[in-house]
């Protein structure tokens, strides 16, 4: 089976679908065929950085927690080209944005082997090499199934003191589920801080690899959500950080 | 075969030479009716600073080229043959040739009052060496004219008005084929070269009109001409000289700063090199001791985040942290996802 990764935060705000949706294109950018699950079903968002109309969303994630469909229905490929390597593709599951889809799963939930089987099921039909699973920011029901399932985790945090206290108890929970490889990544951080002495840091405290350190950007702030950074700005400093987490990540 | 041509750079020397030979030729023949008051063979010839341009900003062995087959072709033209005048041919190539030697002091381009004034300076030079080879020849050689005769006829008007036009016209035609980079340094240059050209020139002509109708004789209305051109001339270099030296004093502090904050932009805080304009009482002065404080500062405040990056602390409390883990681990649901979890891990 290919690998199930999990990027996942605490709190809210410090980049997930941002991360996620970064790797996901270097690593189709390789020629790897990446799927993307967004299962932050309470705020789904992650279809924006790829551009994908929500109108066009026929079939979601929702739908086959529900047995409406199967989950491949739910698969869209995203449409972005890699010239050097034509095999790359990355395809979105997304979340309803719907409001009476999101609380139906907030109510009633779903069952954590449907979602480890429907990623599996994904993975063959769609033949990917990693599937991405962009989650909902704390410790829900939701988000701990999402970790349950994942071989590797990367926690992201920004260095602010708000976030110390969480990322701790998410490594601890993981830790419980058995998660084989977890990584934190830190984001946003300001130029004043020395990388390699955050990541010591960092990694010290926690007890856990640091896979990477990504520079506060002004850029990556006026992108906003309107794309993929990397994909805009091969050789910005945040790019480079992506490229050295995806590495780390995928190999 | 042909079209890799384009980017040959034998072929762009080629083309570049004929271009500039054939309009400097033809310029020529046009410029023959404007001759001037007692000089018949020698005409008012602005045209004098194309090989001068085309030596500056391409090379010696170009203006040369440029200069001596475009005088050839122009005299072809003009019913002289080519043979008549050979050593005027070369005179012309040495007119392209002696300013193209500014390459030699790392001149490529304009970029600065420095390579501005060689280069007005190379022009005049190369004026007076190939008119003044050009007669040393005719006078060895082809015996025309006895040296008196060649002062006055070729000399000083050949002399001066190449001399000038090129002074005048050769900064024109940098500019606009961007051989001159336009700074402070060099804006500033060329705005007093403007007005010291203005001021020569209409000067040098509101006087000698002035006194052309009370001149009685030929060889009086000559002298005044000469002397107004030789005057013109002397002045312009010397303004220049002075102009290059003032300018230098404004733009120097310029300069100056703005490598100052191209150090603070790079994180060099230090900006010791300042220290000689910040005694300076005028607004450069201010500026610059501005400029050192600020810097001062940002260097203060950077060694104290560093400092608190250094003891950077990521405070953790432990208790409350177990306490937290622990009522998430131990609800039901937790144990029974854990449990699943477990079965499908060993899988």
């Amino acid at each position: 089976m290919s690998n199930i990764i999990s990027i996942h935060s605490f709190r809210g705000g410090t980049g997930k679908s941002n991360t996620t949706a970064n790797i996901a294109a270097i690593s189709a950018a390789e020629g790897l065929r990446i799927g993307v699950v967004d299962t932050d079903i309470q705020s789904p968002g992650i279809h924006i950085l790829f551009g994908l109309d929500a109108d066009k969303i026929d079939y979601a994630l929702n739908d086959f927690l529900w047995g409406r469909c199967d989950i491949y229905k739910a698969a869209y490929d995203v449409g972005l080209s890699f010239g050097k390597n034509p095999a790359g593709k990355i395809f979105l599951i997304p979340s309803s944005i719907k409001a009476g889809d999101i609380a139906r799963v907030l109510q009633y939930g779903y069952d954590v082997n449907l979602l480890r089987e429907g990623f599996k099921k994904l993975i063959s039909d769609l033949k990917l090499d990693i599937l991405m699973v962009d989650t909902h920011p704390g410790l829900n029901e939701e988000t701990l199934l999402s970790i349950a399932i994942s071989d590797i985790l990367v926690v992201i945090l920004r260095p602010d003191q708000q976030d110390y206290q969480g990322t701790g108890v998410t490594l601890e929970v993981s830790r419980h589920l058995e998660v084989p490889q977890m990584y934190l990544v830190v984001n946003k951080v300001p130029s004043c801080l020395h990388p390699d002495d955050l990541k010591k840091k960092v990694s010290e405290t926690y007890n856990c690899e640091v896979a990477g350190v990504i520079p506060h950007s002004d850029t990556m702030m006026v992108l906003a959500s309107e794309g993929i950074f990397v994909l805009r700005y091969p050789d910005h400093p945040v790019t480079l950080a992506y490229n050295e987490i995806t590495k780390k990540l995928i190999t | 075969m042909k079209e890799n041509n384009k980017g040959d750079p034998f072929f762009i020397f080629i083309s570049r030479i004929c271009i500039g030979a054939l309009i400097y030729g033809l310029l020529n023949v046009i410029s023959n009716r404007l001759l001037l008051p007692t000089a018949p063979f020698i005409t008012l010839r602005p045209q004098v600073s194309l090989p001068m341009f085309v030596g500056i900003a391409y090379g010696p062995l170009s203006g040369f080229l440029t200069g001596l087959t475009g005088n050839l072709f122009g005299d072809i033209v003009c019913g002289y043959g080519p043979i008549k005048f050979w050593h005027w041919h070369i005179a012309n190539g040495l007119m392209g040739l002696i300013p193209g030697l500014v390459r030699y002091l790392n001149i490529q381009k304009v970029e600065s009052i420095r390579d501005f004034g060689i280069v007005e300076v190379a022009v005049v030079i190369a004026s007076g060496v190939a008119v003044g080879l050009a007669v040393i020849a005719d006078l060895l050689l082809v015996h025309e004219m006895n040296l008196s005769e060649s002062l006055n006829a070729w000399i000083l008007p050949a002399f001066l008005t190449d001399a000038v036009n090129g002074f005048i016209i050769v900064p024109v035609l940098l500019l606009v084929f961007r051989k001159l980079v336009v700074t402070v340094e060099t804006r500033t240059i060329m705005m007093v070269t403007l007005l010291l050209v203005l001021a020569v020139l209409s000067t040098a002509m509101s006087i000698t009109w002035s006194v052309w109708d009370d001149l009685t004789s030929r060889e009086s209305m000559v002298r005044a001409f000469y002397f107004a051109g030789i005057v013109s001339l002397f002045v312009l270099v010397l303004g220049l000289l002075v102009s290059i030296i003032l300018s230098k004093r404004v733009t120097d502090p310029v300069l100056k700063l703005t490598e100052a904050a191209g150090s603070v932009e790079k994180g060099e805080y230090d900006l010791r090199e300042l220290d000689g304009l910040s005694k300076r009482p005028d607004e450069f002065g201010y500026l610059s001791r501005v400029i050192q404080k600020m810097a001062d500062e940002i260097r203060g405040r950077e060694q104290r985040l560093k400092k608190q990056v250094q003891e950077l602390r990521i405070e953790i409390d432990k208790v409350s942290q177990a306490k937290e883990v622990a009522q998430i681990v131990e609800t039901d649901y937790f144990k029974s996802l854990r449990d699943k979890v477990k079965k499908f891990r060993k899988q």
